[in-house]
């Protein structure tokens, strides 16, 4: 009987996947019969309830998980066998445990709101089923990573997401700069799984040396976890420190591919081209976390290896500065949020370096919760002010859009760290676990690092996202009403989207020769003969207007969760001993048992005091600017802003330089190569060649083409036979 | 049971089979040098269907002497006469399709001659 | 020399002035119908050997059909201006000429000279019958007959295609 609810974890996996066959295959049939309207509410419903019960059924299994004594909440299930060569055996076989039912409860609970939401948003565009259908398949994909046993597996979902990822970002692809975003995160992408595949070979070799020397290998199972996990100490006296090390730090590269640490962040604000649920559920709340879940997943290898734990805690330094001051700079919507989202990411493995693995996902869940509200209030603000990203030209806007206002005020306070609101418990233990970490790497105190730099990221969180939701909502006038109306429809390169432009204009994309990309002429004369069912410009006679129930219910979901997610998982779920039942490495501070704990620790701690100081700081220094009105220095005119704001606004020149660099440094390489390939193995092709060719010039001259000429040369060859018979036969040869 | 109606059946048997081997090698020998002498393609064929024939009566001559060291006669004897008509259904395919390439050819060539067809030369 | 030993030399004289009409008449047509003689003498002397069906298919099928469509080609061709002369000059010739020779004394030498005054051993010549034929061809030959039935429907196929096309 317990079994059985374990059991219907495939049809967590299935539905999605359900959903996403049905969306693929039937989603033009429904359309064409039924009309864009009901078939669209049709499809939009279908959507969502496969994953709405995969949420429902994942709860179910995890109550039915809690209720298990804690040594004994892992559950692995086999559906087939998937690979078996020689000695190893990969089966199709998921784990229930509190980890990935953590993750699971995430993806499919915020994935429920935003395809809700998604039903809302994207109600006016042409393809609808096709952005339900990647969205479903993302979710399935999504959930076979976090759900898989082993490392095959979870690669198979990590590229699948990242398919998945690609394709979305790409969605509206007629626009060239959708495609090169598109692109973009893809060819980022590759470098990340280029280590997480030599990492998992890597464990593998190690694990299949280890496992066969030792004779424990009797289960062939080797990138199972609950095989390879428990025999990490093993491979470390066999193989000592360092090559376990390299194999931590490898897939902790893949980890930085995907969850977008530095250098390898590139890919995540231009992925911002895509639709705003995408941005909302894939960019910040599920998918680029993958990382942090691979970290946890794989505690105790990092755990095993210091090393690694350092590396990642200067990445994530690294990265959740440079994203918080980059951010700062922009003044697109949107990319705020991207680069906000890639210093939060930066924090969680800060965590995650410092060993406090559990809280690297307890800051997974509160950022989903919060980032996602975030993203969805900025769609729906981005709904109201007629697709115009830009906030310079908003303003005073929580007199049009009040629930928006609501909701997103909620989600801004959470990540600024406003005490008891979710975002303050995971950055508070942040703060705690790097100050009590003892990582050093010789000698330099890498827990220390982590402590000075998350408190400085602290303060410059609440600050930027003070400045965003002040220029938005409140700062003086209503800015939009400033701009001239258009005379006539001159202007019309965005379509039904929020294609946003003018942040960083078209790129200049070479010579085009397959003429795969519609040039800006010809965009424009697809968008005058595409008639549009929706569309007017930002300008003075624009009206902004509340969003539709669709979207703002899951704003008020999401805004709950904000306010009081982050007290329920620590103090109801008790996540630390929840995760430590998965296998997570968790170390245990002496005080969490203690029963006056939320007094003593969240009251009287200095830690806690620290934190809403720098809350306060923050919000202070927004205040003061943005309040009353745009600062001329971060105005529309961009010559007057400050050097710091407008490097900000380059990112520093790290992106233009990475590209350029790894341009160039790939053209030196093609250029290495193609010379070895032209010299050396054009050399040894041609020498065969010229080789065989001298032979076939010698015989050719037999070939004269007559036919008369090969019979006289095939009468030859019969007397030759039949000499040879005569002489074995008659005269003896045989003999 | 039918002998009775062939009653040339048994009366040739005073000829020596190697003088039926020696027609047969003289059609062979001479189909083979006008393969190799003759042009036009259509006696070439003619000449092919000659060795064709050698190698038919070969096989006759020696179905109708059996040699002492075959077990069954009668085996022997209806084994040639398989092989023969078999040869017999593949030359006439050969025919049929040998002369419909040479009808093909003289269509885009207007001649026909087997050394003008030469783009076969290295 | 008996009268059966007269008979065949008149036959196999009859048949070899075919096939050297054959390699050596100039006109395609004389030649053509030397063939014809050589075949129809041909079939005689398979009644002589015993096999009455086979001769009665030898002189439909090739005397009949078979020169019936080499003559229709040759009618087609319209080559009777031009002569056929045998290369008998060319060097290829005289190699060809030679290694034929070389393969005919071989072959006689190793295996006709045996059999030169072999006449065979007494038995029962009924097995060139229609009746005898058939039952061995449909029972133990069946298969070889069937697919030698599909390898004519591919020659007519191919002969039309090849016939039909235009290349």
């Amino acid at each position: 009987m317990q079994d059985d609810i374990f059991k219907l974890i495939w049809w967590v996996l299935a539905l999605p996947l359900f959903g996403f066959l049905f969306q693929a295959l039937m989603g033009k049939l429904v359309i064409d019969n039924l009309g864009p309207k009901i078939g669209r509410t049709m499809m939009g419903a279908f959507a969502v309830l496969p994953i709405l019960g995969s949420f429902a059924i994942a709860a179910n299994i995890t109550a039915a998980l809690r209720a298990l004594p804690e040594d004994g909440r892992s559950r692995i299930l086999t559906l087939f066998e998937w690979i078996t060569v020689g000695n190893l055996s990969i089966p199709f076989e998921v784990r229930v445990d509190a980890l990935s039912m953590t993750m699971v409860l995430i993806i499919t609970g915020i994935g429920t709101l935003i395809h809700l939401y998604a039903t809302g948003y994207m109600s006016e565009e042409k393809d609808y089923t096709r952005f339900f259908t990647y969205l479903n398949l993302f979710v399935c994909a999504m959930l076979l990573l976090v759900l898989g046993n082993n490392l095959a597996l979870l690669f198979v979902g990590w590229e699948g997401v990242g398919v998945c990822s690609y394709l979305l970002i790409g969605f509206w692809y007629k626009d060239l700069n959708n495609s090169f975003a598109a692109n973009k995160a893809f060819i980022v992408n590759r470098i990340g799984d280029w280590g997480l595949s030599l990492g998992i070979f890597f464990l593998m070799f190690m694990a299949a040396t280890t496992l066969g020397v030792t004779g424990q290998g009797s289960d062939p199972r080797w990138l199972s976890y609950d095989v390879l996990l428990p025999n990490i100490g093993v491979m470390l006296e066999n193989y000592g420190h360092w090559p376990l090390a390299a194999a931590a730090i490898l897939l902790f590269i893949g980890a930085m591919g995907k969850s977008a640490q530095f250098p390898l962040y590139l890919w995540l604000p231009d992925a911002m081209a895509g639709p705003t649920p995408v941005s909302a559920l894939i960019h910040a709340a599920t998918m680029v976390t993958s990382g942090v879940f691979l970290l946890n997943r794989m505690s105790p290898l990092f755990e095993a290896v210091p090393v690694a734990g350092a590396v990642v805690v200067i990445v994530g330094c690294i990265t959740a500065l440079l994203g918080a001051l980059i951010a700062f700079g922009q003044t697109d919507i949107k990319k705020v949020l991207a680069f906000s989202t890639v210093s939060q990411l930066g924090y969680m493995f800060i965590a995650c370096g410092v060993g406090a693995y559990w809280v690297g996902l307890f800051h997974v869940a509160t950022h989903a919760f919060f980032k996602a509200l975030l993203f969805l209030g900025s769609g729906a603000v981005i709904h109201a002010m007629a697709h115009n990203q830009d906030m310079r030209n908003y303003g005073k806007l929580s007199k049009y859009i009040p629930i928006t206002f609501g909701t997103m005020t909620i989600g801004w306070l959470a990540i600024a760290g406003f005490p008891f609101l979710s975002g303050a418990f995971s950055k508070e233990e942040i703060l705690l676990e790097t100050f009590a970490s003892k990582l050093n790497w010789y000698g330099l105190p890498i827990g220390l690092i982590g402590f000075g730099v998350a408190m400085l990221v602290a303060v410059l969180t609440a600050a930027y996202m003070t400045r965003m939701t002040f220029m938005t909502f409140f700062s003086g006038e209503e800015r939009w009403k400033l701009i001239p109306a258009h005379a006539g429809h001159g202007h019309d390169d965005h379509h039904d989207h929020d294609h946003h432009h003018g942040d960083h204009g078209h790129h200049d994309h070479g010579p085009d020769v397959h003429n795969f990309f519609y040039t800006d002429a010809e965009m424009a004369e697809i968008a005058k003969r595409t008639p549009h069912e929706h569309h007017h410009d930002l300008d003075e006679n624009h009206k902004p207007h509340e969003v539709p129930a669709t979207m703002w219910i899951p704003l008020v979901v999401l805004a709950a969760l904000s306010l009081v997610g982050g007290g329920w998982l620590f103090f109801g779920v008790q996540l630390p001993e929840w995760l430590a039942s998965a296998g997570v490495v968790v170390h245990h501070h002496e005080e969490i048992k203690s029963i006056p704990y939320w007094i003593q620790k969240v009251l009287a701690k200095p830690i806690f005091w620290a934190a809403t100081a720098a809350f306060l700081l923050g919000v202070a220094w927004g205040y003061a600017r943005y309040f009353k009105g745009l600062p001329e220095k971060d105005g529309v005119d961009e010559t007057k802003w400050t050097g710091f704001q407008k490097a900000a606004s380059k990112q520093f020149g790290i992106d233009g330089t990475l590209t350029w660099g790894s341009i160039n440094l790939g053209k030196i390489l093609g250029d290495i190569s193609m010379a070895f390939d032209k010299y050396v193995i054009d050399g040894i092709v041609n020498g065969l060649g010229g080789l065989s060719k001298g032979f076939g010039n010698l015989f050719r001259s037999m070939q004269t083409g007559y036919v008369r000429g090969y019979a006289v040369l095939m009468q030859i060859g019969i007397v030759a036979l039949l000499g040879y018979f005569i002489y074995i036969t008659m005269i003896g040869g045989a003999n | 049971m039918l002998s009775h109606l062939i009653p040339l059946a048994s009366v040739f048997d005073d000829v020596p089979l190697g003088w039926f081997l020696t027609l047969s090698l003289l059609m062979f020998t001479l189909g083979g040098l006008g393969v190799m002498i003759r042009r036009n393609p259509v006696v070439v064929f003619m000449c092919i269907e000659l060795m064709l024939n050698a190698v038919n009566l070969s096989f006759l001559s020696f179905a109708a002497y059996p040699s002492p060291v075959v077990g069954d006669p009668n085996q022997a004897a209806m084994s040639g006469q398989m092989m023969v008509i078999f040869v017999m259904a593949i030359a006439a395919a050969e025919v049929a399709v040998g002369l419909g390439i040479i009808m093909a050819i003289f269509r885009q060539k207007n001649e026909v001659d087997v050394d003008e067809m030469s783009t076969l030369r290295g | 020399m008996t009268l059966n030993q007269i008979a065949f030399l008149v036959m196999g004289a009859a048949a070899l002035f075919g096939a050297v009409g054959v390699v050596f008449f100039r006109s395609p047509v004389r030649a053509a119908l030397s063939l014809v003689i050589n075949f129809f003498v041909l079939g005689l002397i398979y009644f002589m050997l015993g096999s009455q069906m086979l001769g009665i298919s030898q002189i439909m099928v090739y005397a009949g059909a078979i020169m019936v469509l080499f003559l229709f080609v040759v009618m087609m061709l319209r080559d009777d201006g031009k002569t056929d002369k045998p290369q008998t000059q060319e060097g290829k010739f005289l190699v060809g000429l030679v290694a034929s020779l070389a393969i005919a004394a071989l072959t006689y030498v190793a295996v006709i000279s045996p059999t030169m005054n072999y006449t065979g051993e007494k038995f029962n010549r009924i097995y060139g019958t229609p009746q005898s034929i058939g039952t061995v061809l449909f029972t133990q030959y069946v298969w070889p007959f069937e697919v030698i039935s599909i390898l004519l429907l591919v020659g007519i196929v191919g002969s039309i295609m090849l016939a039909k096309r235009k290349f």
